[in-house]
């Protein structure tokens, strides 16, 4: 008896009990749905949060300073250990191409002309090759030191008429305080540029660290230098007095309220009594290596460390046991990420086997109970000259089915239940292909696994005995 | 036509039948089958018979006197304690289970009391079911059921299921089922047993139908009347046999 003859057999028994055979392959459909709308989700998840690195990506490293017991993912717990005085010494380390700071600035809008849009977040301070040049659409890099900004597409989209080349924006930080700035290039994604950022699309602001962070570190300690003229004379007079002091504390370091980093990061963000431009303190850097070479970053990453982690740097003060300095590439920050989402998937999976597992049992069982039931059956097959082996077959045939069909039902509700979610989340949809071949896989192993013993009791069913049963 | 009654001169048996497969559906020598139920129960104490090909034999017999016995041998279900079962030439307890179950599915047809057709398919296809596990294309097999279908007149129930039928129409499709293979003999156990006196004389006039077209015929039965169609009556009694009645219209008036 060939298989598409089992298969007919089959097929027509299963049909004859459609509540049973439903119910039956509930838990084969349970524990499929369960893993492929994970997979799903995780897979959107991948697409829409890390989006694509660039290979010139790979040879720059993101650090941080964090307690090493801290494992909440890239730059959690980071402190702001790192001065522009460490950054410009590790740039000039021989093994390193650049060295900058990352800083997110708090601000509230943007304006082109009369024009103002809302612009809480999404405007970065950074070195200037951080816009790499291969990613701009228009234009060039800002130069660190002038008042230039790089957009990307949705940011200079926002307005009525998109920003282009060479306009000239208002930014009002989240003081009140404005600043000017002319755009010298657009981006060709909106999605975020580094890891830092997260890479969501989103519109944002580039713009250098100097004179944008340090200054607006400064203006809120009341900024001892002469900024762009639309700082407001509030603060001027504390700042004035604040940087005395400094001074005369002689050790440029931040201010009096020790050598705690924590307060450091206050000083540049809230209290008074932040430093000049040169004092500003970064809580991320970016180190570039001189390539993307495994060894020329390892040789970055390397001096990098050992510089920072020195007495020399401004950061070694602060390093120690409880804060330690991180150099990743985004490749290493994204396998963090990566790992949380497949240690979150293995726990998906894992009761799904458990699920699976229960469905195989119970698959079992109703074969157990369909060849009891049809044990007149298999004595009449037996009778009119069916091998034990065709016997076998159509057994087997069926809990493969079930389990099959399990599969593939369970494939199409979690495809169903991954598409809702992602809807509902807000990411873009990516169906993990490759599992509905292990899915349909998986649920033949089911039907093989739990209808082998049913099967074999069925096949060694003897022919007098099944025909004389009632 | 050859028989002998007891296991006591199976080698003097004269006729030609034991000796040429030609002439010989079945033929058992000194058959013993002993079931081990507490002590030994011997459910077949020596039976010696040669079945001749295109004979008409029906088998009776109490309770308990061994013909369900004899007919799962027959039928190739069972295999002796001791002693030969030869079917179609070959015998049986030389062959390996697989082979006993191919020489079954070939060369015997089973027709029940009970009917025992599948219950969820259709005529046709419950007639075809034989040849389904002889490797036969699907085209051929329903070719061939058709054909016999409509010989045991259901040529119009093709489709119906065996619920949708009556015992009669029921037990012409077991036939129709046991011929499909043109079997080396057709086995009946009690195949009116279930059936009232007018359907059962319309399977019975079947029976000799087919009989008359060459079939060898063994019935299995307690009633008289379904016996005495046949052309010559085993009687079993205590898992021997008694003696063999021999019938008017035997071989030789049986066209």
């Amino acid at each position: 008896m060939g298989p598409l003859e089992s298969l007919r057999l089959s097929w027509r028994s299963i049909a004859g009990h459609k509540l049973r055979s439903g119910l039956t392959m509930l838990g084969v459909i349970i524990g499929i749905a369960a893993v492929i709308a994970f997979v799903t989700l995780g897979a959107s998840l991948q697409a829409g949060v890390i989006g694509d690195i660039s290979p010139d990506d790979q040879r720059n490293l993101y650090g941080w300073a964090a307690d090493p017991d801290v494992e909440a993912g890239p730059g959690a717990g980071a402190q702001p250990v790192f001065s522009q005085n460490d950054l410009d010494a590790v740039g000039d380390l021989e093994d390193v191409e650049a060295a900058y700071g990352y800083a997110p600035l708090q601000t509230q809008t943007i304006s082109d002309g009369n024009e103002t849009v809302p612009q809480g977040d999404g405007v970065v301070a950074s070195g200037s090759s951080y816009i790499r040049a291969d990613t701009l659409e228009a234009g060039e890099q800002f130069e660190s030191g002038e008042e230039q900004a790089v957009l990307n597409p949705a940011a200079a989209g926002q307005f009525e008429e998109d920003v282009e080349v060479g306009d000239e924006l208002t930014i009002t930080l989240l003081t009140g305080q404005q600043v000017e700035t002319e755009v010298v290039g657009i981006t060709d994604t909106s999605e975020g540029l580094s890891p830092f950022e997260g890479f969501e699309n989103s519109p944002r602001v580039y713009v250098p660290t100097e004179p944008y962070y340090t200054e607006q570190a400064a203006e809120m300690g009341g900024g001892q230098q002469e900024g762009d003229g639309e700082q407001t004379g509030d603060g001027q007079q504390d700042g004035e007095q604040t940087g005395d002091e400094q001074q005369a504390d002689g050790d440029q370091q931040n201010g009096g309220e020790g050598d705690d980093p924590q307060t450091a990061a206050l000083a540049m963000q809230d209290e008074p009594e932040a430093e000049g431009a040169d004092d500003a303190w970064f809580t991320a850097i970016i180190v570039e290596a001189e390539s993307t070479d495994e060894e020329a970053i390892e040789d970055a990453r390397d001096a990098a460390t050992a510089y920072l982690e020195s007495d020399e740097s401004d950061a070694g003060e602060f390093l120690g046991d409880d804060l330690v300095v991180s150099l990743e590439t985004s490749t290493e920050l994204l396998q963090q990420l990566q790992d949380i989402l497949s240690l979150l998937q293995n726990f998906i999976v894992g009761i799904a086997a458990i699920s699976l597992l229960v469905g195989s049992i119970g698959i079992a069982n109703i074969m157990l109970v369909s060849v009891t039931e049809r044990t007149r059956e298999i004595g009449i097959m037996k009778a009119v000259g069916a091998q034990n082996r065709d016997v076998l077959g159509l057994f087997l045939m069926e809990s493969v089915i079930l389990g099959l069909v399990g599969a593939v039902l369970g494939t199409a509700l979690g495809f169903a239940a991954g598409y809702l979610g992602a809807w509902y989340i807000g990411l873009p949809l990516v169906y993990p292909l490759e599992y509905v071949v292990l899915a349909v896989v998986v649920g033949i192993l089911v039907g093989v696994v739990s209808g082998l013993y049913p099967a074999w009791r069925a096949a060694r069913t003897d022919p007098i005995d099944a025909l004389r049963y009632e | 036509m050859s028989n002998t009654g007891t296991d006591s001169n199976p080698e003097a048996d004269p006729s030609p039948g034991t000796h040429s497969n030609a002439g010989t559906a079945v033929s058992l020598e000194n058959v013993r089958k002993t079931y081990q139920l507490g002590e030994p129960v011997h459910a077949l104490d020596g039976v010696s018979l040669d079945v001749p090909r295109g004979s008409y034999t029906a088998i009776m017999g109490p309770s308990g006197s061994g013909k369900s016995t004899l007919m799962n041998l027959v039928g190739c279900l069972d295999t002796p304690t001791e002693g030969t079962v030869v079917v179609d030439g070959q015998d049986v307890s030389a062959l390996s289970g697989r082979e006993r179950t191919s020489l079954r599915g070939t060369e015997v047809g089973f027709v029940f009391q009970t009917f025992n057709l599948m219950p969820r398919l259709n005529a046709l296809e419950n007639v075809a079911l034989p040849q389904l596990f002889q490797g036969i294309s699907r085209s051929d097999r329903r070719d061939r059921a058709r054909e016999l279908l409509e010989r045991v007149g259901l040529g119009d129930r093709t489709d119906h299921l065996p619920n949708e039928l009556s015992g009669g129409q029921r037990q012409r499709v077991a036939l129709a089922r046991a011929l499909v293979n043109d079997p080396a003999i057709v086995l009946a156990d009690e195949p009116s047993g279930n059936l009232d006196t007018e359907t059962e004389a319309q399977v019975l006039d079947l029976f000799a139908e087919f009989h008359g077209g060459g079939t060898t015929m063994i019935v299995v039965t307690h009633e008289r009347h379904v016996a005495e169609r046949a052309e010559r009556i085993v009687h079993l009694l205590d898992g021997e046999i008694e003696r063999i009645e021999e019938l008017e219209g035997g071989p030789e008036g049986d066209e």
